[in-house]
């Protein structure tokens, strides 16, 4: 689905990524661990094409990746907001209409969502008015709106409450049933080893542990991800 | 795709649906002509009447108080009946005084009053009348003037006009220098309100976050061409509705007070033909002695006659499409640095730094406004409305005065010289700060952005 050959980046002095190689796979949960500052947001930005990499390339279905296809790609950033002062219902479309769906459409897809989740009140509401689970909701739907088959979530639970988190998880899940690949980046070890078939683990702009999340847990004695995670990262190997 | 269209309508919709941009639209305008509107009013309503008493121990003023609209005298006498008469009669206001000096004209005048202060009107109307008398009486009395060269001395009037010798018009100077002060000060302030909005947009999209999701969509550069274009419009949206506004006014007075109009353009056309032929002097004669009928006989405001004179001579489509000219492209050349300035912090109050630079030019060009309407065409004038930063300003001030069309398409050529590299280079800084986060920016970081061969 997505391959990432030898992606460089850096910010004057500063090295973001270094050499990354990775390959997400057709219809996969993908995990993209790793500490504060590890780079993570850097490789999605270029992935979504927001920054451009120093050097390497991406692979989109087995052919150099264009600006097509990110409008194939639904992005939840880690840092994330709306218009404050929009109505819900005309913000969700002018997003939707931005990554290429006709009016109608949208429209049309946004009730189905919006009744899913039991939002379509909402719609004539404006943003500032709902509480941040409810923004981080309608953020969710506007995200997954145009049937991506890339998904990426960057810290999609942070800010959630556990009943929503729940309903966020089983809504992953769904997608993924129905073929959306998704590459999830999160420090939350615990919904990682929940949701993830593979993981790449990155410190200090680099990959130091990459793989099916099974393999990798038969190979460090079945201990926790989260154990496997501190000592990888506290290991001087990594630097 | 081009996604431009998209976040221009947002951009558009979104502001020109707020209620604020109809007050500022349609409110504003009404109040300020209200503010002007509202002294006229009352000044031309009646006031309650007065009743003046005069004692004139001089004898100079004896029966020559001329009673008017709002004010009657009665003469009284002594002194001494008159002041009784005002403490007994409620209907009396109060006493003009004038005492008798012994070898020379009277110098002092006393305007007795009861418990209310008496108005203004009656002060100034005493007064006006005290010494309109006195001369009176110096110049047909001491100086034994006939009655008719008093009249002629009385109805003098000349005015300085200023008469352009190749078209033969009108230098209106005083109109001039309104309409060029207003036209600067109007893109002045368009420029500077619509650019810090554009900068206001783009701090509220960085601080909510939500440019992150929305550059997925949208390039950069497009997001914020589309906001400066969007907001661009909203201006000229608010342009041509007071346009229109005051298109409705003007056609409303001109149908309520259609005299005026029709003496001013007469009066114009006039002037123009006067100074071509040979019946120069003629023809200016004819013209005295109509100034001197209206002012007689009509009655009318002879400096709002003259304001409307002023204006029918002047070419309204042409400044229209230069301040639109000015406008769209001194906007475009600001909004885009501003919507850099905007990238670079998370909040307004980190944004000095990088609006203070900008807004420097376009203050500075106000702040020397006063010296450009003295000298025109000096050389000050002429160099700031050729630079692209001040021409805005400068050049629709100078435009009523008449410019040489080189230094006009001079300034224009620069100024669509500079917007596309202002543009391209705050393109440069917004799409590399537009995405950090919590840091503050520096100019070193500007430079930084702005360096060739720096990626985002």
């Amino acid at each position: 689905m997505l391959t990432i050959n030898d992606i460089s980046k850096s910010y004057g002095s500063f090295q973001a990524l270094h050499h990354i190689n990775l390959h997400v796979g057709q219809g996969k949960v993908f995990g993209l661990l790793g500490p504060n500052g590890a780079g993570k947001t850097t490789l999605i930005r270029i992935i979504n094409h927001i920054i451009a990499p120093d050097s390497g390339t991406l692979q989109f279905d087995g052919h150099p990746m264009t600006l097509a296809d990110v409008m194939q790609i639904g992005y939840l950033p880690e840092e994330r907001g709306l218009y404050k002062k929009m109505r819900v219902g005309e913000q969700a479309v002018y997003l939707a209409r931005l990554k290429g769906l006709d009016k109608d459409t949208a429209v049309r897809q946004l009730h189905q969502w919006f009744d899913r989740l039991e939002i379509d009140s909402w719609w004539n509401r404006r943003v500032e008015e709902l509480s941040k689970g409810m923004q981080q909701k309608v953020q969710f739907v506007v995200t997954v709106l145009h049937n991506p088959r890339l998904l990426i979530l960057d810290e999609p639970f942070s800010g959630f409450d556990p009943v929503n988190a729940d309903l966020l998880k089983r809504e992953i899940l769904r997608l993924k049933e129905q073929g959306t690949t998704i590459i999830f980046s999160t420090h939350n070890m615990s919904s990682a080893e929940e949701l993830c078939d593979d993981i790449a683990l990155i410190n200090h702009a680099r990959v130091v542990l990459c793989g099916p999340l099974s393999d990798i847990k038969a190979s460090h004695q079945g201990l926790p991800l989260d154990r496997i995670f501190i000592n990888t990262v506290q290991s001087p190997m990594s630097d | 795709m081009n996604k431009i269209p998209l976040v221009i309508q947002r951009e558009y919709l979104t502001r020109v649906k707020k209620p604020s941009f109809w007050v500022l639209t349609i409110v504003v305008p009404l109040l300020l002509a209200a503010v002007y509107a509202i002294p006229i009013i009352l000044a031309s309503r009646p006031l309650e009447h007065a009743h003046v008493l005069v004692a004139d121990d001089t004898g100079l003023f004896q029966g020559q108080f001329r009673s008017g609209r709002d004010i009657t005298y009665h003469e009284a006498g002594s002194i001494d009946y008159a002041r009784r008469e005002l403490q007994q009669h409620d209907s009396l206001d109060a006493i003009v005084y004038i005492p008798a000096r012994e070898t020379t004209l009277p110098r002092d005048a006393y305007l007795f009053y009861r418990s209310d202060t008496p108005s203004l009107t009656i002060q100034t109307d005493a007064q006006n009348q005290l010494q309109e008398i006195l001369r009176n009486r110096i110049l047909l009395d001491v100086h034994g003037l006939s009655p008719e060269d008093y009249s002629l001395i009385t109805s003098t009037h000349i005015k300085l006009r200023t008469v352009d010798i190749e078209t033969g018009r009108d230098g209106f100077l005083q109109v001039k220098i309104v309409v060029g002060a207003l036209l600067a000060l109007l893109v002045f302030m368009a420029v500077f309100m619509f650019g810090s909005q554009v900068m206001r947009g783009v701090m509220e999209e960085k601080a909510s976050r939500i440019v992150e999701v929305i550059v997925c969509s949208v390039k950069p550069f497009q997001l914020m061409m589309g906001k400066v274009v969007g907001i661009g419009l909203v201006g000229l949206t608010q342009f041509a509705l007071w346009v229109l506004l005051a298109g409705a006014l003007v056609t409303g007075v001109q149908i309520t007070h259609a005299d005026l109009f029709e003496q001013a353009t007469a009066r114009h056309s006039q002037t123009e033909i006067a100074t071509k032929g040979a019946e120069a002097t003629q023809q200016y004669l004819t013209e005295q002695e109509r100034a001197a009928q209206y002012q007689a006989g009509q009655g009318i405001d002879n400096s709002i006659q003259e304001l409307i004179e002023g204006l029918t001579g002047i070419n309204f489509a042409m400044l229209i499409l230069l301040f639109l000219f000015y406008f769209v492209f001194g906007y475009l050349l600001y909004a885009s640095l501003f919507a850099a300035a905007g990238s670079l912090v998370d909040n307004e109050t980190d944004s000095q730094q990088f609006t203070l630079p900008l807004t420097i030019p376009l203050l500075l060009t106000l702040l020397l406004l006063p010296s450009m309407v003295s000298q025109p065409s000096g050389s000050l004038s002429v160099w700031l409305s050729i630079i692209p930063f001040t021409s805005p300003v400068a050049m629709l001030l100078r435009i009523p005065f008449g410019v040489p069309f080189w230094q006009v398409l001079l300034s224009m050529l620069l100024l669509l010289a500079t917007f596309p590299l202002c543009i391209w280079a705050a393109a440069k800084v917004y799409r590399s700060a537009i995405l950090r986060y919590g840091q503050k920016a520096s100019w070193r970081d500007v430079w930084r952005f702005l360096r060739p061969g720096s990626k985002a």
